[in-house]
């Protein structure tokens, strides 16, 4: 595993750049935004550069073959049909499409949200476990999404608004607001919410690999 | 949830073949106590944990199905 930084006027900017240097599609980066930048007032005073940290695992490529792909998304929908079927869960299937280099499994018929669980842990958690049982078996990288009634996109329009709300408070009160602990993919969706507001700036705080998202009003 | 656990370690493991789960069942709570070769102890465990809190998940959600509660132990 390596470890990047990079800085430039936006974290746009910045991400080009990372991709640029080490030669690999931003997609396939594992990207932490560090500082979201600013332009300043008129662009002129108080301006920040903006700061990304990039991992990558360059042990393993990532897939680029048909074939590899294919035998990626069998072994992925296999494992996790065969999770599923050990809960015991009945009336469930699993569809699985290839996009962009990554794989979703989607779950369907499970109304009781249980495969959910509180805040996506369940599904967070069985994605976590199909995507290391895959990529044990596979020589290549590849990445599994996991989801259930349509979950990862109703979690992320619900972040958007948390972020936008905390943003208008944070402003209000003229105080940094924190949101609650937060995974990297949570995390992101905050700091691209509110990129694009000049009166303010995001910044992650905190230990491991859940964090708190620190929304802070300039003066 | 004895099935569930060992499916998955098995899965993860360099050495299947080496990886027992037993399941002590009480009456509201079960321990399913997991072992693994120990060379492959830092698969199932994962970095910082993760990879057996997913399984723990896992095996609560599996476990609030039958309202009950399940304990996953690695044994070292």
């Amino acid at each position: 595993m390596e470890i990047f930084e990079f800085e430039a006027k936006t974290t746009e900017e910045a991400i080009e750049k990372a991709s640029r240097e080490l030669n690999m599609p931003s997609d396939e980066m594992d990207i932490e935004i560090i500082e979201p930048g600013s332009a300043g007032i008129f662009g002129l005073v108080g301006g920040r550069n903006a700061r990304i940290k990039v991992v990558i695992n360059r042990e393993k490529p990532f897939v680029e073959n048909e074939y590899e792909n294919e035998r990626g998304l069998t072994i992925a929908k296999e494992a996790l049909e065969k999770i599923l079927g050990l809960i015991p869960m009945e009336g469930i299937t699993v569809s699985a499409k290839q996009a962009d280099g990554s794989i979703t499994l989607n779950i369907e018929g499970d109304k009781s949200g249980l495969l959910i669980g509180r805040k996506g842990r369940t599904l967070d958690a069985l994605q976590f476990i199909v995507n290391k049982i895959v990529n044990k078996s596979m020589d290549k990288r590849v990445q599994v999404i996991v989801d259930s009634e349509n979950y990862r996109q109703r979690r992320k329009e619900f972040l958007i608004q948390m972020a936008l709300k905390m943003g208008e408070k944070a402003k209000k009160i003229g105080k940094p607001v924190k949101t609650n602990l937060l995974n990297p993919h949570d995390r992101r969706i905050i700091h691209l919410a509110l990129r694009d507001d000049g009166r303010l700036e995001t910044k992650s705080r905190g230990e491991g690999l859940l964090k708190r998202v620190l929304i802070i009003p300039k003066k | 949830m004895k099935d569930l656990i060992a499916y998955i370690a098995k899965a993860l493991v360099d050495k299947p073949e080496e990886v027992t789960v037993t399941e002590i069942e009480g009456e509201q709570t079960s321990v399913i106590e997991l072992k693994v070769a120990k060379e492959d102890l830092g698969k199932v465990i994962g970095k910082q944990g993760r990879t057996a809190r997913a399984m723990r998940t896992i095996l609560s959600a599996a476990s609030t199905k039958i309202n009950k509660r399940s304990v996953l132990e690695i044994i070292e």
